[in-house]
């Protein structure tokens, strides 16, 4: 072997590892379940597959290499692509590709905390990307509303909070919701905004909205980003809007406000976002 | 710590969910090796230069190829004394006019669907306009480069010598056919397998050969291309102070100059440039993610140095200017009047 045929081999074992590490990356995301923090359920299949073809593609290309390392001398022009014009430089974006997929392997993706939230900008309408509801009915499965007489969830509260505004409507009806804890600080000691990210696509557009909570004691007891299920009754308060800031002062509002009966920390739920 | 585990996050999702899109994307793109007998269609295309600008543009439906697969069939368009007009609309059209494009814009944008519809328009209207303009030009040799000129003049004058190079050296759709630094060479990839053969008479294995070759050869260069392009995203969404962004998206103009900037620096690939766009999607104004949609398959710092293959530099700068112009335009109309 001549030095140019041993740089292709290595080139094309380069990108062999790459593409296989890929398969198993994404594979890794289906089977652990890690797909729920990253993108939305409706592509779940389509990372599967595409794992499958990778790993096809690897089998194919490792046969087709031992054949003609085997058989054929004629090799080298047959399938050196390299001279291709690349933007980046010869094996280079092999590389890069070997390095993220090692990367992914090991580190797992987080659940997007309160920081991305504020990063994003609360706000208390939905972001132009969410759909609109397809369906009216409830999320909530019935055994769990007749518990406590509660019907929506928090982005079902959100939604509906977006169709029909007035928030006096909603005066004393009861409700349960999860999220997880956002601190305002420009709103009084005792109130949190329980929020959820709402996915379209995948966490780039994961959109937060959220509901405010009045709680019976300080909101220090319960840490920013814990997970909460909150049971109390709706009621209409006039506070500074949730998208006010230091630098953007705003009129206060009349919004709707749960008022806490009761406060349950819970686990980070293994599908944080709602879709 | 926490920012840059986050930032990481984003990435990884954007890869996710761009992935499945760039393999189908390379896959088909390959898969043209076994099925289209470019020859045929080329026999069968109008040579009137305003519906051949129209054709070229609409063919990306039957070259599902992204930027980087366009340039080297534009190439042999030209090469095949087809049109400048067919050969340019195609060039601009292709990478997002089609399904597999539209496919992946439609499902980043399922709440905005007005942003696939213009993406489909503006992009159209483009590049028919530019067909047009240089179909005035019914003779493309002052516009390519000196080496291409001369190919195509032997071409015409029926130099039998010189025209089994031409047509036989790249009948092969493959996107990697041409180099762009060698010096007066053309490239010997796949000559001493195709002296004497064309594609199509080329056995199943060896196609297949040629598929796989493709298809890793696509998916690295545009999958490298796809993690840089993340990265930038990632890092802008978390790093980047959101007053800043509003302030820069939130502006009719800024926000389309700035889209446009973005998109011919960060020069991802048109399968899955929408699942980038979409991290800026809350803070930047629908005009300015239209603009990114509709200006970066056509122009961008990966696609200009394919188009310095083909044209001589004044003749690209013509093209961006064009292209430019006509995306900030139509854009800005667009939020002026809606």
């Amino acid at each position: 072997m001549n030095n140019s045929i041993k740089q292709d081999f290595w080139l094309n074992l380069l990108d062999i590892i790459a593409i296989f590490l890929w398969s198993l990356l994404l594979f890794k995301y289906w089977i652990t379940g890690e797909l729920n923090l990253l993108i939305h359920p409706n592509y779940f299949s389509l990372v599967l597959i595409t794992s499958i073809i990778f790993l096809l593609l690897t089998i194919a290309k490792i046969i087709q290499l031992f054949n003609y390392y085997q058989k054929n001398h004629n090799f080298h022009n047959y399938t050196n692509n390299n001279q291709h014009s690349n933007l980046l430089p010869k094996g280079w974006a092999s590389s890069i590709l070997i390095f993220v997929a090692i990367l992914g392997l090991i580190i797992k993706p987080m659940v997007l905390s309160s920081q991305t939230a504020m990063q994003r900008g609360v706000t208390d309408t939905l972001p132009p990307t969410t759909l609109e509801t397809q369906s009216f009915l409830t999320q909530t499965s019935p055994e769990k509303r007749s518990q406590s007489g509660a019907v929506r969830s928090l982005i079902e509260w959100v939604r509906t909070l977006n169709a029909y505004p007035e928030p006096d409507t909603y005066t004393g009806q009861p409700a349960n919701i999860t999220g997880f804890v956002v601190h305002l600080d420009h709103l009084p000691e005792n109130y949190i905004y329980l929020s959820r990210f709402v996915l379209t696509c995948c966490a780039v557009d994961a959109y937060p909205v959220g509901i405010l909570v009045e709680l019976p004691k300080s909101r220090s007891n319960f840490p920013v980003d814990s997970w909460l299920e909150v049971q109390g009754i709706m009621k209409t308060e006039t506070l500074p809007p949730v998208d006010s800031s230091q630098n953007r002062k705003q009129k206060d509002k009349r919004q709707l406000v749960l008022q806490a009966k009761e406060v349950k920390t819970i686990p980070t739920p293994k599908n944080p976002y709602a879709y | 710590m926490n920012q840059i585990s986050s930032a990481f996050t984003l990435f990884t999702s954007l890869l996710v969910e761009a992935m499945p899109f760039l393999l189908i994307g390379v896959l088909l793109s390959s898969s043209l090796i076994f099925f289209l007998d470019e020859n045929k269609l080329i026999t069968k295309l109008p040579k009137n230069p305003f519906l051949g600008a129209i054709i070229g543009s609409i063919f990306g439906f039957f070259f599902p190829v992204c930027e980087c697969g366009n340039v080297p069939v534009a190439r042999r368009f030209l090469l095949k004394g087809l049109p400048t007009s067919v050969a340019v609309s195609f060039l601009f059209a292709a990478p997002t006019i089609n399904p597999i494009v539209l496919w992946s814009t439609y499902v980043a944008f399922r709440g905005q669907p007005e942003i696939v519809w213009l993406r489909v328009i503006f992009s159209l209207t483009i590049a028919i306009t530019i067909g047009c303009i240089f179909s005035l030009q019914s003779d493309p040799r002052p516009l390519l480069k000196p080496r291409l000129a001369k190919r195509l003049t032997a071409l015409i004058e029926g130099q039998k010598e010189e025209k089994n190079i031409n047509i036989k050296e790249y009948s092969l759709l493959q996107s990697g056919s041409f180099i762009l630094g060698e010096k007066g060479k053309p490239i010997k990839m796949t000559q001493s397998l195709l002296d004497d053969t064309d594609n199509n008479s080329l056995s199943l294995w060896q196609k297949w050969d040629l598929f796989i070759n493709n298809v890793q050869y696509e998916l690295r260069e545009l999958g490298g291309i796809l993690i840089l392009g993340s990265a930038i995203a990632a890092s802008i969404q978390v790093f980047v102070p959101r007053e800043i962004i509003l302030n820069l998206g939130q502006g009719t103009i800024t926000s389309i100059v700035a889209m446009m900037i973005l998109a011919a620096v960060v020069s991802i690939c048109s399968t899955v440039d929408s699942f980038f766009i979409l991290s800026f999607a809350s803070t930047f104004t629908t005009a300015s993610l239209v603009a990114f949609l509709v200006f970066g398959p056509m122009i961008d710092i990966k696609s200009i140095g394919l188009m310095l293959s083909i044209f001589k530099p004044r003749m690209i700068l013509y093209l961006t200017a064009i292209a430019a112009q006509l995306t900030f335009i139509f854009t800005l109309s667009y939020s002026y009047f809606y």
